[in-house]
């Protein structure tokens, strides 16, 4: 017999509808009625970014956070991340750029690796592919920061693409992308390093825009489409906000009670 | 044999699985599932602790490398070498051979020189922060200026010099940080968790395949 954990229900019935309305939107995008979603600044400069960097001979840096794939709170960001990754690395061999990708964490290095291997072997060069390229610098936060800003200011970059979790490094990361003169486009869902990330690069992808970098950069219809099934979820919170705010105004703790459910 | 054990599915399917033991006993009560899910918790950590050992050998390889051509800086890559060996045997869990955390090596190590270099590294955030302050807090357009003129008043709010000159700052500082802000940051955090959620039903049904060799067959 299987009980409802408490507390959850709410949760759960809530995830379902989202979840419900992702998969609904993904049907029927494959029926041929595709949504419509509004371009993104941030993700068409990642092309913009790669041809400048070509243009003027310099290679370009791509990383996906400090987070492991693990965690339930940052391991998206992280799998956002190696989205994105793919895609810059699929138009560097195009382009016949040189891409590096700096790795803190032991477990997404490999992975990270086989993306940008992959993109070589697809496009007919796996001689072109370099290991070194792909590289582990270090488990720890500043170990990894102090090496990446070292590649920076050897390699001087055309560009530099961060997109994942970030925590203290990020300004630094950022900041000397700046100094280097690299275009810089980053994205992190980690609310207290937005501010540095807005500042200091040249385009931001903010929260929800990195977990649909991934089925944006791809043009595909389906994908593009479950970034629609989204605004269900939105509509599902804006009206809780509301229907909570009222409830709560006019002493009824009903909603406090059925979340709690 | 080999040729069906590289097909894209088999990852597919171990990621839903591995997603629906972990969801599937955090809404519902089944003993033995939860059981489960815990022990291939502890499996997880102990696939993920191996996965060290690779960054530990592609550091040597590749510091190998740079030391056997010679390339620029390759001082620094045997600097790095004797260092991650020499911690590593210091570090290593034989306390019967006087090794691991209490080793003096590790402990001096660790004190004198990983922990002053993270600080270090930490502390000049606040040089980071200065220089790109200085750069962003220009009145170039409106939206600019708002950020400006929250930032000046952040800075006083914070600055007890200033608070104690004109106490209105502080009123002021409460109200920027627990509504504007609050309200921004709760609109970022809502934003993200229905990302995460369509990012999570991709994966889920097999279309989101960027973090897997870039979703080639």
């Amino acid at each position: 017999m299987a009980f409802f954990v408490t507390g959850r229900i709410f949760g759960l019935i809530c995830l379902i509808a989202i979840a419900g309305a992702v998969t609904y939107y993904i049907r029927r995008a494959r029926g041929g009625k595709v949504s419509q979603v509004r371009r993104l600044a941030g993700i068409d400069a990642i092309t913009e970014a790669i041809g400048r960097a070509v243009e003027m001979g310099r290679p370009i840096f791509c990383s996906h956070g400090i987070s492991d794939m693990r965690n339930a709170t940052y391991g998206p960001q992280t799998i956002a991340g190696l989205s994105v990754l793919s895609f810059v690395a699929t138009r560097c061999v195009e382009l016949g750029a040189r891409l590096i990708v700096p790795c803190r964490n032991t477990e997404v290095w490999p992975v990270a690796t086989d993306i940008v291997e992959t993109a070589y072997k697809m496009a007919g060069k796996p001689e072109e592919f370099n290991i070194d390229d792909v590289t582990y610098l270090s488990s720890d936060q500043f170990g990894y920061s102090s090496n990446y800003l070292g590649m920076m200011m050897r390699e001087k970059p055309g560009a530099n693409i961060m997109v994942g979790a970030y925590w203290a490094e990020s300004l630094q990361l950022a900041e000397t992308g700046n100094r280097i003169g690299a275009m810089q486009v980053s994205g992190t869902a980690n609310t207290h390093q937005l501010a540095f990330f807005v500042i200091a690069t040249d385009y931001c992808l903010i929260g929800e825009e990195i977990f649909a970098a991934g089925a944006y950069v791809t043009e595909d219809p389906v994908f593009i489409s479950s970034i629609a099934g989204q605004d269900f979820g939105r509509i599902i919170a804006v009206a809780l906000m509301i229907l909570g705010t009222i409830l709560f105004t006019f002493g009824s703790e009903a909603l406090i009670n059925l979340v709690d459910w | 044999m080999a040729e069906m054990l590289r097909r894209i599915e088999i990852p597919i399917a171990i990621t839903i699985i591995c997603t629906l033991l972990q969801i599937i006993p955090f809404y519902i009560e089944v003993k033995p599932l939860e059981t489960f899910s815990d022990t291939f918790r502890s499996w997880m950590i102990l696939v993920a602790t191996c996965a060290l050992f690779l960054g530990a050998a592609s550091l040597a390889l590749l510091h190998s490398k740079k030391i056997q051509r010679r390339s620029l800086g390759w001082q620094y890559s045997i600097l790095t070498l004797v260092s991650m060996v020499v911690i590593m045997l210091a570090g290593l869990p034989i306390p019967e051979i006087g090794l691991g955390v209490d080793n003096p090596v590790f402990d001096f190590l660790f004190k004198n020189i990983l922990t002053p270099l993270g600080a270090t590294m930490y502390s000049i955030i606040a040089f980071f922060i200065t220089s790109a302050a200085y750069r962003s807090f220009r009145a170039r357009s409106n939206e600019a200026t708002v950020v400006l003129v929250a930032g000046i008043l952040m800075i006083c709010y914070n600055a007890p010099l200033m608070t104690s000159i004109w106490p209105g700052f502080t009123p002021i500082g409460d109200w920027i940080f627990s509504i504007p802000n609050m309200a921004t940051m709760r609109a970022v955090i809502i934003g993200a968790a229905l990302g995460a959620i369509a990012l999570a039903m991709r994966v889920l049904l097999g279309i989101e395949r960027g973090y897997l060799r870039g979703g080639e067959e």
